[in-house]
């Protein structure tokens, strides 16, 4: 329980420096995708005994390189290529999976996580990946800024920000590995960018969103652990639904607010 | 050709074979329309959210059907309260209802002493399927298909032209949610056979491909149908012979249906290279 | 620097686009000295935005020549930018130095007060810290061209900067480009305003490809205006012209 907490912790911190950029550039299916697309590779790490975070980054780059080359020539339209190329890839861990677990508890794990069966090497990976957003976010502030705010002059304005995003897009797809270890392949939404998407409702400048997306991320790991302890199921899905629900209590709460100024 | 029938000497495996076909006459087309109308994250989002209907269909021993429509307008209900607002960022808004939804039907299901089969909610079970079922699933994906070639003028003028449509007698709005309706219906029909997860697959695939390779709506709709039964079958002898899912197979067959008809793509003229900078290649467009 | 001395642009026969074998432009050649404001004309589509892009260095280029005299700023319309963006008034205008600010290295202290200094001279100054999106529409375009003032740029281009914008942000739009007019830079100004054009030093006149450049009384003649923009020109009462653009029609 007690590294269940520190991931937990850990997570927080990469959920509000990156999640902050995933929510304001509208990356938030790209994210749930890089996820879902490092399944095959986490059901290969099994049988070839390498680290599954190697294996699922792996994948997850393939993924992302792919679709890149799709949408890029304009063979295929962004939204149905992302959809088949990621149903592609799915499938492929499916097939492979029936193959190398007899039990689906092992397929189970992999898609919904094992937040409480967390290993050293996991801590170490998480926190490596903590440090690197930090410090990815304070080498990239600028062209990030530029471009998530006028990507038509970004360019004009003389900052890199064509190296910038290559780099964002990375980090993302390392932040989405480690958390999957956690949550599960389909569920690293419910880290990665429940908290944001929450904060950005309020937050007036983008420091204040990636602080407070990493105070509300810890709380709700936190508590999602106790609640999973509690009712005896799974922290990965309990964390996404309580993600969830303050999202929706923090929309109908402003929604009626301004119904009432007006 | 012993090898191609073996599948579909037994009666699970002619029921399952019936299946994919009578599925294929309903997603064939209606891929076709979801690809020209850019609504496949609809799919996908109607997928992966409606599971928490399965589960509790699942649990309540309920027929997956109920359980399935349940989720299904739950989740589309979420989505259409959740896109309305702009301030919530459209797709991110929607990205967390439906993942928390798809949580929430993980923690009823992980939950209780006796699972409720997981797996099979979530990768089908297509060699399950019985009489009942097979008549119900051949019954809407029947309806399905018939709407589809009923509304075939209005759908394709609001797809080519949409400002001038209304003016046609095809109000845009109207057809996009009848639209959305019929991919409703025909997700909980495939679900069972293919599962939440891989549901988008025989919906998308033989539509996409089959805009791919020629250019006329006629011929793409009917092209899209044969290539979904294709997949259905190619994928049952798959499945039968490497031993492995079956859901899964038929949706790599449809899949990979996909890919060669990129390749085949390749004979048309390139679109221009894309300006726009990397972050905003992968980013939701509205 | 000299009022028509040096030529801080220069294009011959540029031509050039993004889909392989259509071109958004062909045949283009103009120059724009130091000290002048030189308005381009044209229908939507035909070719201004390329144009800038072109100058920008971000269209691939299949005949002819470009040369600008260092980075240009660029001012586009305010619809491109996200309104719901978390960023003030003044981060906006800061941005403008981030281009010569090393990676490694925080924005100077100098440069901070640039952009103070820039906000005040677009009479924005009181507004610093308040959030881009909750700006109007002319303030939202007073702040992108302080932005541009910031990176003091010795070619300037702008993108429709008085298309929807209040009367007292135009006025003062029009009388910073004087300013700059004065300070012997290049301004280049795509508009649909025939008769602002009037009061500029050079017009040009794009359709897909150059119809006309010069001074505004040899360009902006009616043969001239209906080579341009064709079905969309107006003819008004008193014999003048106007442009009919998303149902607004400028009078000249």
């Amino acid at each position: 329980m007690q590294r269940a907490l520190v991931e937990v912790l850990l997570l927080s911190v990469t959920a509000g420096v990156l999640g902050s950029w995933i929510v304001l550039r509208r990356l938030a299916f790209y994210t749930h995708a890089i996820g879902t697309a490092a399944f095959p590779g986490l059901v290969l790490a099994v049988p070839w005994g390498i680290p599954a975070q190697a294996a699922a980054l792996g994948t997850a780059l393939g993924f992302a390189g792919a679709l890149d080359r799709l949408t890029r020539s304009g063979r295929a339209a962004t939204d149905s290529a992302t959809g088949l190329l990621l149903v592609g890839f799915f499938a492929v861990g499916v097939v492979l999976a029936s193959d190398v677990f007899e039990a689906g508890a092992g397929v189970d794990r992999l898609l919904f996580g094992s937040l409480l069966g967390v290993s050293e090497l996991d801590l170490w990976l998480t926190a490596a990946a903590a440090v690197g957003a930090l410090a990815l976010n304070a080498a990239l502030w600028r062209p990030l800024l530029t471009a998530g705010f006028d990507p038509s002059a970004a360019r004009a304005l003389g900052v890199p920000a064509t190296t910038a995003d290559w780099l964002l897009l990375v980090a993302i797809a390392c932040a989405a590995v480690v958390a999957l270890e956690a949550v599960g392949a389909l569920l690293v939404i419910g880290v990665l960018v429940m908290p944001a998407a929450t904060v950005r409702l309020v937050a007036r400048s983008v420091p204040e969103l990636q602080i407070a997306t990493a105070a509300l991320a810890a709380l709700q790991g936190v508590a999602g652990l106790w609640l999973a302890a509690t009712l005896n199921v799974g922290p990965g899905p309990t964390i996404s639904v309580l993600g969830g629900a303050v999202f929706a209590a923090a929309a109908l709460f402003l929604a009626g607010r301004r119904r009432l100024a007006r | 050709m012993d090898w191609l029938l073996d599948p579909f000497s037994g009666a699970i495996g002619r029921r399952a074979l019936v299946e994919v076909i009578l599925l294929g006459l309903a997603c064939g087309p209606l891929g076709v329309w979801i690809v020209l109308y850019r609504r496949s994250y609809a799919a996908e989002s109607i997928s992966h959210g409606m599971l928490p209907g399965l589960v509790l269909a699942a649990l309540a021993g309920v027929p997956l059907l109920l359980g399935a429509a349940g989720g299904v307008l739950l989740c589309a209900a979420t989505i259409t309260l959740v896109a309305r607002d702009e301030r919530l960022g459209g797709d991110v808004g929607v990205a967390v209802a439906v993942t928390a939804l798809f949580g929430l039907g993980a923690m009823l299901a992980l939950a209780p002493a006796v699972p409720p089969r997981l797996e099979e909610l979530l990768f089908g079970d297509l060699l399950g399927v019985s009489s009942g079922d097979l008549m119900a699933a051949g019954a809407l994906a029947a309806a399905v298909a018939v709407a589809l070639a009923v509304a075939f003028r209005p759908l394709s003028l609001v797809a080519f032209d949409a400002a001038s449509a209304r003016s046609l007698g095809a109000p845009p709005g109207r057809w996009q949610l009848a639209l959305l309706a019929l991919l409703a219906v025909t997700t909980v029909v495939v679900v069972q056979g293919l599962g939440s997860l891989l549901v988008v697959a025989l919906i998308l695939a033989p539509g996409a491909a089959a805009l791919n390779v020629t250019g006329r709506l006629p011929a793409a709709l009917g092209l899209a149908t044969w290539l979904a039964a294709l997949a259905g079958a190619a994928g049952l002898v798959i499945s039968h012979h490497l031993a492995v899912a079956a859901g899964a197979s038929v949706a790599l067959c449809a899949v990979a249906e996909w890919v060669l008809s990129l390749l085949a793509w390749r004979m048309h003229a390139p679109s221009p290279p894309s300006t726009a900078l990397p972050a905003d290649m992968f980013a939701q467009a509205r | 620097m000299s009022r028509g001395g040096s030529r801080l642009v220069e294009v011959s026969d540029l031509g050039g686009g993004y889909a392989p074998g259509a071109e958004a432009l062909s045949d283009t050649s103009f120059a724009v000295e130091a000290g002048m404001i030189l308005a381009v004309l044209g229908p939507n589509g035909g070719g201004k935005t390329t144009l800038f892009r072109a100058l920008l260095g971000e269209l691939p280029i299949r005949r002819g020549h470009v040369e600008v005299r260092g980075r240009p700023a660029y001012v586009p319309q305010t619809e491109r930018a996200r309104l719901d963006f978390p960023v003030s008034a003044v981060e906006v205008v800061l941005m403008g130095a981030y281009g010569r600010t090393a990676w490694y290295r925080r924005v100077a202290r100098a440069d901070r007060g640039a952009a103070n200094a820039a906000l005040e001279r677009v009479g924005l100054a009181d507004r610093a810290g308040v959030r881009f999106g909750q700006l109007s529409g002319g303030q939202r375009q007073r702040v992108l061209i302080a932005r541009a003032l910031m990176q003091d740029a010795a070619v300037l281009l702008l993108d429709e900067p008085l298309s929807g914008v209040d009367t007292a942000s135009a006025e003062r739009i029009e009388t910073l480009l004087s300013d700059l007019r004065g300070q012997g830079r290049a301004v280049l100004v795509a508009t649909h305003d025939v008769d602002q054009a009037r009061r500029w030093d050079r017009v040009l006149c794009l359709s897909g490809r150059q119809v006309a450049f010069g001074p505004p009384a040899e360009t902006l003649t009616t043969s001239v205006l209906r080579a341009t923009y064709g079905a969309e020109l107006v003819e008004l009462d008193d014999g003048r012209y106007g442009v009919r653009v998303d149902h607004h029609s400028h009078g000249t």
